[in-house]
């Protein structure tokens, strides 16, 4: 169980985001973003996890929790127009804001003062021509912010432009509720009918490269994470509490869908240094973490063994993992052979271990973000729980 | 705020339409409408416009559950609460009673908890007024847990075989710090016995029954080793302590130590031991439990209450809560001439009297905000001590209460989500208030109608999530967002408005010749067979398909199809007539000779229906019958081709 903190911050939080680490620092990032959501004033704050090393003995396992963190406290903060809908670091002390009236700003992190103060604008780039729509998602890519909003176009702006290089008005029929960038020029959205589209930045046309989609009802998707090192995977949330695989390089449908959750599923993602973890937050007021690093304790070919086994109806649970023990050392060198376990088959799905990082369901989580050792999740109750994972393999 | 109940706010509105009069109505929680008006309207009735510019002004007030810090209070208190609730559900009596023990503690550890926050904002505020408002709110937050404890106490734990005093001396020493901080202040001295206020902490912290302190405190003085301090050290060092009551002791076994030990102490005051040390002596008779000496103490003990527990610490050690009441005249009687009684006098005094009713009502009106006696009474409800008591009107005391406080949260812009799980526990009316609130919550965004709609499917309130559907499908149809509304439409099944924006797309294309929302209807999946035009819309967006990959049978079949199952719209039969034609006309036979009939059949159907259709579609349908009758003949042929091979 992870060693959990929860600290109440007085208004409802949507969004957090680490700050991201300098590069070439070892030391894990200990200043966050979070921004509020459906209140009088909404506002943008910054704050600061202060970590105190402990001497290894002391803990009962010793590996990454070697340091106790204390209750985050406030930076700055600076006021929001409207709900923060997206929100993201742009390098060390910039941080991106999209906000439900259709704009989106960048605030400067002024770290010698310690404010936090407006650095540049888009006013309304989201709208019904003329009336205001929520701006519901950004990414950005070194200085690229691409957005989009429930009026389903998208916006790429470039930063010190005063207006987007680029709107596709018609990206989507519905509202798009989630946005990524793939690679350099490859952004993907999700919508709220159960579809993901791939835009490509050079090519001249507004239609998508790529469109796949959950069959059946058309259940919204609300989330997606790309994971850190194979961009061709990535992982969606949905409305229905269903947490979807997607193999961007052949099928036109998800690889995987594996429910969930009670509620909607509001942010999903990958540990960004140690893929083999996921975490998703949900409407239902449940943290889960997401342990693929089993799956491939087994080489593949003992995995497609198994399949035999089941084929057969000889096995339950317990006797499909207790099989292919006995060959697992032997074949441990096939290190190649490894596929990612995201993508492996039903069976070994078996092996992905889900724990449920509350003790007791909060209201809904609307955001986690996650870096190094220390998950953040920011929820309704108006609490950000700070929670220590350990090390993650 | 009582405080502020008092002196009434004005707030004037400069409007001259106004000066006829003012009218209001009541808003949601803590607001309500003013404008101008003489007569008082009805609900529903139509008001004729009195002037020709008239405003209507939203009122509202402060509350002071609203501010940052009481918000964090709201938010952890409510995990107290459902908390508590998931373990009412498990179990009941003497099992639940612990986790009941533990919620009352937690809720006071929040309200202490806050107190240091606002004591520590209202020191780090320069703004006079806004120092002062922080510190009427700690004052408030220091009196919800002084009597949140008394109650706890008397109420909550009932500690073993009734006995209160080792309780009530802990709620002392809680509040009445004064002393414990002296003993730190004064140890710490070079020459404690000449602070000034050296033997006044010893009498404080005597009256508390803090004997080892006391010791502590005489052992610095400088003639610690005379026969009389040594006396009085070995006096407090056999003090009974009421902890020996929880390690086995009986009560009557106590009793009996007690006794010993003031006839002791009696004892040595009387052969005068102690006087040489005046100061000695006192507290000599203080442990004797002398009368004289407490009224001389008064502003040491500084209120009736602490009087009345330092009191029978000395002269009844064993007393049961019940019997506390007989000795409270003679505190109060004390204290009488400076001041009179106040209303948290009252409410502890109610307490003390076992009179909870009174102690919720004058809670109630103390407390400009819900927090402090919603959460109580749920506890006493749990525990069983309200179980006597019967409304006239309502539910019970714990529902009613809990309707309030959950009302004032749903009053907020933010808050209500947490209101929302008061009402969960309110099991008569909770429902209905949540079914009222649902409809009026306003919606700014996807995200929030999305969370709207997750609370009312999960308690079944069809017919709000319905109307949240509604509501969000509209708004994106005035902003011409079909495809977008059409998802909030099939979310909620609605057969009627899916019709509407299927008509629309179809108009759209018999209007440009093209579909706009490809994306989504493409993908409808099996979501069209909500309504037939939506199935029409799917299948035709089908046919178009086919034809676009040149699958002309496949397309000719799902044609013919849509004609015969009557899906379509009879206006759109001439569109549908007319795709034909290419078909028709295509190299090969695609509609053999019996399902050109049916075409024919069609086409007669609709020309009988309608006479007067334009000048432009008759000479189309015109083609349309020429188109069909060379089909005809070639079908006919080729049929007869077929045969005779």
């Amino acid at each position: 169980m992870a060693d959990t903190r929860a600290t109440f911050v007085s208004h409802k939080i949507n969004k957090i985001r680490w700050r991201q680490q300098q590069k070439q620092s070892l030391q894990e990032s200990d200043v966050f973003a979070s921004g509020s959501w459906d209140d009088e004033q909404n506002k943008v704050c910054l704050w600061k996890v202060e970590r105190q090393k402990v001497q290894s003995g002391e803990m009962d396992d010793g590996g990454g929790k070697g340091y106790v963190e204390s209750d985050p406290v406030t930076l700055c903060e600076a006021p929001h127009r409207g709900d923060v809908t997206g929100l993201e670091y742009m390098g060390q002390d910039h941080i991106v804001a999209s906000s439900s009236t259709g704009t989106i700003t960048i605030y400067k992190h002024h770290t010698n003062s310690q404010t936090l103060g407006v650095s540049q604008q888009w006013e309304k780039v989201h709208h019904h021509y003329g009336q205001m729509c929520p701006c519901t998602c950004l990414a950005v890519r070194d200085d690229v912010i691409v957005s989009s909003g429930e009026d389903g176009r998208v916006n790429i702006i470039q930063v010190g432009h005063k207006t987007p290089n680029r709107v596709i008005d018609k990206a989507d029929s519905s509202t798009v509720n989630s946005i990524t960038f793939l690679k350099q020029t490859e952004f993907v959205t999700v919508n709220s009918t159960g579809q993901l589209k791939i835009f490509d930045l050079r090519t001249n046309s507004d239609e998508p490269t790529q469109t796949l989609s959950v069959t059946g009802e058309l259940t919204p998707l609300q989330c997606i994470d790309k994971h850190p090192s194979q961009a061709h995977i990535v992982a969606t949330g949905g409305q229905d509490g269903v947490l979807g695989m997607w193999d961007l390089r052949h099928d036109k449908f998800p690889v995987s869908l594996m429910e969930a959750h009670s509620g909607t599923v509001w942010e999903v993602r990958f540990h960004p240094t140690a893929p083999d973890h996921l975490f998703t937050c949900s409407e239902d007021g449940c943290v889960w973490h997401w342990d693929g690093s089993q799956v491939n304790a087994t080489p593949v070919g003992m995995v497609t063994g198994i399949n035999q086994i089941t084929g057969t109806g000889a096995g339950s649970g317990g006797g499909n993992l207790s099989t292919p023990r006995q060959f697992q050392y032997g074949g441990s060198a096939v290190a190649t052979g490894l596929t990612n376990p995201w993508l492996a088959t039903d069976i070994a799905k078996n092996k992905i271990e889900i724990t449920s990082l509350l003790d007791q369901k909060s209201l809904p989580i609307n955001t986690l973000d996650v870096a190094g050792h220390t998950l953040l999740c920011g929820t309704d109750g108006e609490t950000i729980f700070t929670m220590n994972l350990g090390s993650l393999r | 705020m009582a405080e502020r109940e008092r002196e009434p706010h004005f707030c004037a509105i400069n409007d001259p339409s106004c000066s006829q009069g003012l009218q209001a109505v009541w808003g949601c929680g803590n607001q309500f409408f003013v404008f101008p008006g003489k007569k008082a309207i009805l609900l529903n009735e139509r008001r004729p416009l009195l002037m020709k510019e008239e405003t209507i002004r939203e009122v509202k007030w402060d509350m002071d559950l609203h501010r940052p810090v009481l918000r964090k209070l709201v938010n952890e208190s409510h995990n107290v609460f459902t908390c508590l609730q998931e373990q009412a559900k498990k179990t009941s009596g003497a099992a639940l009673h612990p986790h009941i023990i533990r919620s009352s503690k937690q809720y006071r550890a929040s309200l202490k908890a806050y107190s240091l926050e606002l004591k520590i904002l209202a020191d780090s505020t320069i703004d006079e007024e806004q120092k002062q408002d922080f510190l009427d709110h700690l004052q408030l937050l220091e009196m919800a847990e002084l009597i949140w404890g008394l109650c706890e106490i008397l109420f909550i734990d009932s500690p073993a075989g009734g006995l209160v005093i080792a309780p009530l001396l802990e709620w002392l020493r809680f509040h009445f710090q004064t002393g414990e901080q002296m003993f730190l202040e004064i140890i710490r001295e070079e020459q404690p016995e000449h602070h000034p206020l050296y033997w006044d902490t010893i009498y404080r912290l005597v009256l508390q029954g803090q004997a080892e302190h006391v010791r502590r405190l005489l052992s610095l003085h400088s003639s610690k080793h005379s026969k009389a301090f040594s006396s009085m050290d070995e006096l407090l060092k056999k003090m009974p302590q009421h902890t020996q009551l929880f390690r086995g002791h009986s009560i009557a076994e106590f009793d009996m130590k007690w006794r010993h030990w003031r006839d002791e102490c009696e004892r040595r005051l009387e052969e005068g031991e102690f006087s040489s040390y005046g100061n000695l002596e006192t507290i000599g008779k203080i442990l004797t439990g002398n009368d004289e000496v407490f009224s001389e103490f008064r502003d040491l003990c500084e209120t009736w209450y602490h009087m009345l527990v330092s009191k029978l610490l000395y002269q009844n050690p064993t007393i049961k809560g019940f019997d506390l009441q007989y000795h409270i005249q003679v505190c109060l009687d004390e204290y009488r001439s400076n001041t009179r009684i106040g209303e948290l006098d009252n409410i502890l005094l109610s307490a003390l009297e076992y009179d909870i009713h009174q102690v919720i009502k004058d809670s109630s009106a103390v407390f400009s905000n819900w927090w402090f006696v919603a959460h109580l009474t749920d506890l006493l409800q749990h525990c069983g001590q309200l179980d006597s008591h019967k409304l006239q009107f309502g539910s019970n005391l714990r529902e009613f209460l809990l309707l309030e406080y959950a009302t004032s949260l749903m009053s907020h812009k933010s808050l209500w989500i947490v209101g929302v799980s008061y009402l969960d526990h309110c099991p008569e009316f909770g429902r209905k208030y949540l079914e009222h609130f649902m409809e009026n919550i306003s919606i700014d965004s996807e995200k929030k109608a999305q969370k709207l709609l997750h609370i009312c499917q999960e308690r079944n309130l069809a017919e709000q999530a319905k109307s949240i559907c509604k509501v969000m499908g509209r708004r994106h149809m005035q902003h011409k967002r079909l495809g977008a509304a059409l998802t909030w439409f099939l979310k909620s099944k609605d057969v009627a408005l899916s019709t509407v924006i299927a008509e629309r797309f179809l108009f759209e294309y018999s209007e440009k010749g093209s579909f706009s929302n490809l994306d989504l209807i493409d993908n409808l999946g099996p979501s069209m067979l909500l309504s037939n035009r939506l199935t029409f819309l799917g299948k035709y967006r089908e046919f178009h398909k086919l034809y676009e990959e040149k699958e002309f049978q496949a397309a000719g079949q799902l044609l013919l199809s849509l004609l015969q199952a009557k899906l379509a719209p009879k206006q759109f039969w001439v569109t549908l007539l007319v795709d034909a034609i290419p078909l028709l006309e295509a190299q090969e036979v695609i509609f053999s000779s019996a399902q050109t009939f049916d075409l024919m059949h069609c086409l007669e159907e609709l020309m009988r229906e309608f006479k007067d259709i334009d000048v432009r579609e008759k000479e189309k349908l015109a083609l349309l019958r020429l188109a069909l009758t060379r089909n005809l003949s070639r079908a006919i042929v080729t049929e007869g081709t077929v045969r005779r091979t």
